[in-house]
C-alpha cells in the first residue's frame, strides 16, 4: 500500500491491505457499486455491512465502474452518462474528470467503458450528436482514449472510429488490444486504432442455429480474467412452438488469451441479465436476474437453480470462489452460498437507494 | 414499402434511399429474451407470453429502464427529456408514488 489512507477507517486499511496480492483466500471481499442519487458505495461483503459511501461531483444517475488495476481509482460513468468521474478510495476527492459534452455537441456513452491493463488508459465508446437547430444530426461513434493522469477537465489524447451498438469495451490482459463487443465482438489495437479483428456473433454460422441475441452491459471479469454474458438463439431445424427451440448459452472471452466460445446450456427457461466466472474454478459460472442459477460449462448444463426474493441485474464473486453476490436493480446486496445457493446475508444500502444498472466490481488489492 | 405511399419530402428520401440500396439495414431478431441490445417486447408480456419473466416486483426493473431510456414510451427519458424525473426518489419500492407523469413541453 503506497498511498494515503488518512480517511479511511483502521479495519478497512487492514483488510485492504489484506488483499495485496489477491490471492489471500481469508481476506475480507470489498465489492464496490455505485448508486442514486450518484454515489459509489463501497460494501465489506464478509462482514457484510456498508463500509463508505463516496458521493461524486455533479449530476447523476452513476452506471458503470471500472476500477485501476491496482484498485485505488474507480471510473463511474454518470451525469447522464455524459461525464466519466474518477474517484480516489482513500480519499474519497475525484481526481480525474471527462465530461464528453459540449456547447451544440452531446456525447453519451451506453454502458462502454474500462480501463486499460496497465492503468494508463482509459477508453470510452462515445455515442455524438450534434444538436442543430431544427435538427439532431448522428455522427460516427468513436472510443475515446484519455490518459488517466489528466485530471480534472480531461480530454482525449485521440480517438478512433468504433461501430455502432457497442455496450462493453474490454482490455485484454497484455495491453495491446481492446474488445468492443455490439452486433460482433470488434477487436481494435489500442496503440494504431484499427480493428485488428472481427470475430462474429451475428453473423456466426452455427448450425440449425440463428444469430444470436446478446445483453453484455454488466463487467464482472475482474478475478477470473474472463468475461461472461448470456446469448440467446433460436433453433433454426425446429418448430417455433417446439420446448428446444430457443436455447440460452454463455459467452465467454478469455482476455489474456483472445479466445471467444459460446457454450449453450439449455433451453430458454428463464431470463439472465448477468454471468460471473468462478475465480478459483474456470468451468463454472453463476448467472442472475429473478433466478440464480449455477452452470456447468464443462458439461453444458445448470448445475443448480433458485428463485431469488426479488430481482437483481448484477453479480460477483469472493476471491475463494465460495460465496455469490447478486446486486443491481434495487437497494440491497444479497449473499449466497456458491455450493448449495443456500442464502447467507443481505446487506441493504443506506435508504435502500437504488442501484440500477449499475456494475458490482471486486476491490483487488 | 409497395403497400406505403410517401406522405412527405422526408418519406421521399427514405423511399429513394431503400431503392438505391443505401438505407441501414433493420432486421428482426430470431429470439428475444426480456431487456436485449436488439429489440424489446415491452412491459406488457415476457419472450414466453407470460409476466413470470418480467421484473420482480415491477418496481426492481423501474431505473434499470429509465437510466438508459431503454423504454421511453414507459417510462420518462431521464437521460435527455426528463432528467430530474426520479429525482428524490431514490428507493423506487418505496418512492413510486412521487414519480409523476410527463408531458411534451410546449
Amino acid at each position: 500500500m503506497k498511498k494515503t489512507h488518512a480517511l479511511l477507517p483502521a479495519a478497512l486499511l487492514a483488510a485492504l491491505g489484506g488483499l495485496a496480492g489477491g490471492t489471500d483466500a481469508h481476506a475480507a471481499t470489498y465489492l464496490l457499486t455505485a448508486a442514486r442519487p450518484n454515489q459509489l458505495v463501497l460494501v465489506n461483503a464478509t462482514e457484510r455491512k456498508v463500509e463508505r459511501t463516496y458521493p461524486i461531483p455533479g449530476d447523476g444517475i452513476p452506471s458503470v465502474v471500472a476500477l485501476s488495476p491496482d484498485s485505488c481509482i474507480a471510473y463511474v460513468l454518470t451525469n447522464r452518462w455524459e461525464s466519466v468521474s474518477g474517484i480516489d478510495l482513500d480519499t474519497g476527492k475525484e481526481v480525474f474528470r471527462a465530461d464528453m459534452s459540449e456547447p451544440g455537441l452531446r456525447v453519451k456513452t451506453m454502458f462502454a467503458m474500462t480501463v486499460s491493463a496497465d492503468g494508463k488508459e482509459l477508453y470510452v465508446h462515445q455515442i455524438p450528436t450534434r444538436l442543430k437547430a431544427t435538427e439532431y444530426q448522428v455522427e460516427p461513434t468513436r472510443i475515446a482514449v484519455y490518459d488517466t493522469a489528466a485530471g480534472l477537465g480531461a480530454r482525449p489524447k485521440k480517438t478512433f472510429p468504433a461501430p455502432r451498438s457497442i455496450v462493453q469495451l474490454l482490455p485484454a490482459r497484455d495491453g495491446g488490444r481492446v474488445y468492443a463487443l455490439g452486433r460482433e465482438l470488434f477487436a481494435f489495437d489500442t496503440h494504431t486504432g484499427q480493428l485488428a479483428e472481427t470475430l462474429p456473433l451475428q453473423s456466426w454460422k452455427q448450425p440449425n442455429l440463428s444469430a444470436p441475441d446478446v445483453l453484455a452491459v454488466w463487467p464482472q471479469w475482474e478475478q477470473s480474467g474472463v468475461f461472461a454474458t448470456p446469448y440467446y438463439a433460436a433453433r433454426t431445424d425446429l418448430p417455433a412452438d417446439s420446448p428446444e427451440a430457443f436455447r440460452t448459452g454463455l459467452l465467454t472471452l478469455d482476455l489474456k488469451t483472445g479466445a471467444m466460445k459460446a457454450t449453450d446450456f439449455e433451453p430458454t427457461a428463464v431470463v439472465i441479465f448477468s454471468s460471473v466466472i468462478n475465480p478459483v474454478k474456470h468451468d463454472e459460472a453463476f448467472s442472475v436476474y429473478t433466478q440464480l442459477s449455477k452452470i456447468d460449462l464443462a458439461g453444458g448444463r445448470v448445475a443448480k437453480r433458485i428463485d431469488l426474493e426479488h430481482t437483481y441485474y448484477s453479480i460477483n464473486m469472493s476471491a475463494d470462489g465460495k460465496e455469490v453476490y447478486v446486486g443491481g436493480a434495487l437497494g440491497d446486496i444479497a449473499v449466497y452460498s456458491s455450493d448449495t445457493l443456500e442464502k447467507l446475508a443481505t446487506i441493504p444500502l443506506p435508504g435502500g437507494v437504488n442501484m440500477s444498472t449499475a456494475s458490482m466490481r471486486v476491490v483487488q488489492r | 414499402m409497395k403497400t406505403l405511399k410517401p406522405m412527405n419530402q422526408k418519406a421521399d428520401l427514405l423511399d429513394d434511399a431503400i431503392a438505391q440500396g443505401q438505407a441501414e439495414d433493420v432486421f428482426l431478431m430470431s429470439s428475444v429474451v426480456g431487456c436485449t441490445t436488439t429489440t424489446d417486447p415491452g412491459w406488457e408480456v415476457d419472450a414466453f407470453g407470460g409476466v413470470s419473466g418480467l421484473c420482480q416486483p415491477m418496481e426492481a426493473d423501474l431505473y434499470g429502464c429509465t437510466d438508459p431510456c431503454w423504454w421511453p414510451a414507459q417510462t420518462a427519458d431521464s437521460l435527455n427529456t426528463h432528467p430530474k424525473w426520479t429525482a428524490g426518489a431514490d428507493a423506487a419500492e418505496q418512492d413510486w408514488r412521487k414519480l409523476q407523469a410527463v408531458f411534451p413541453e410546449s
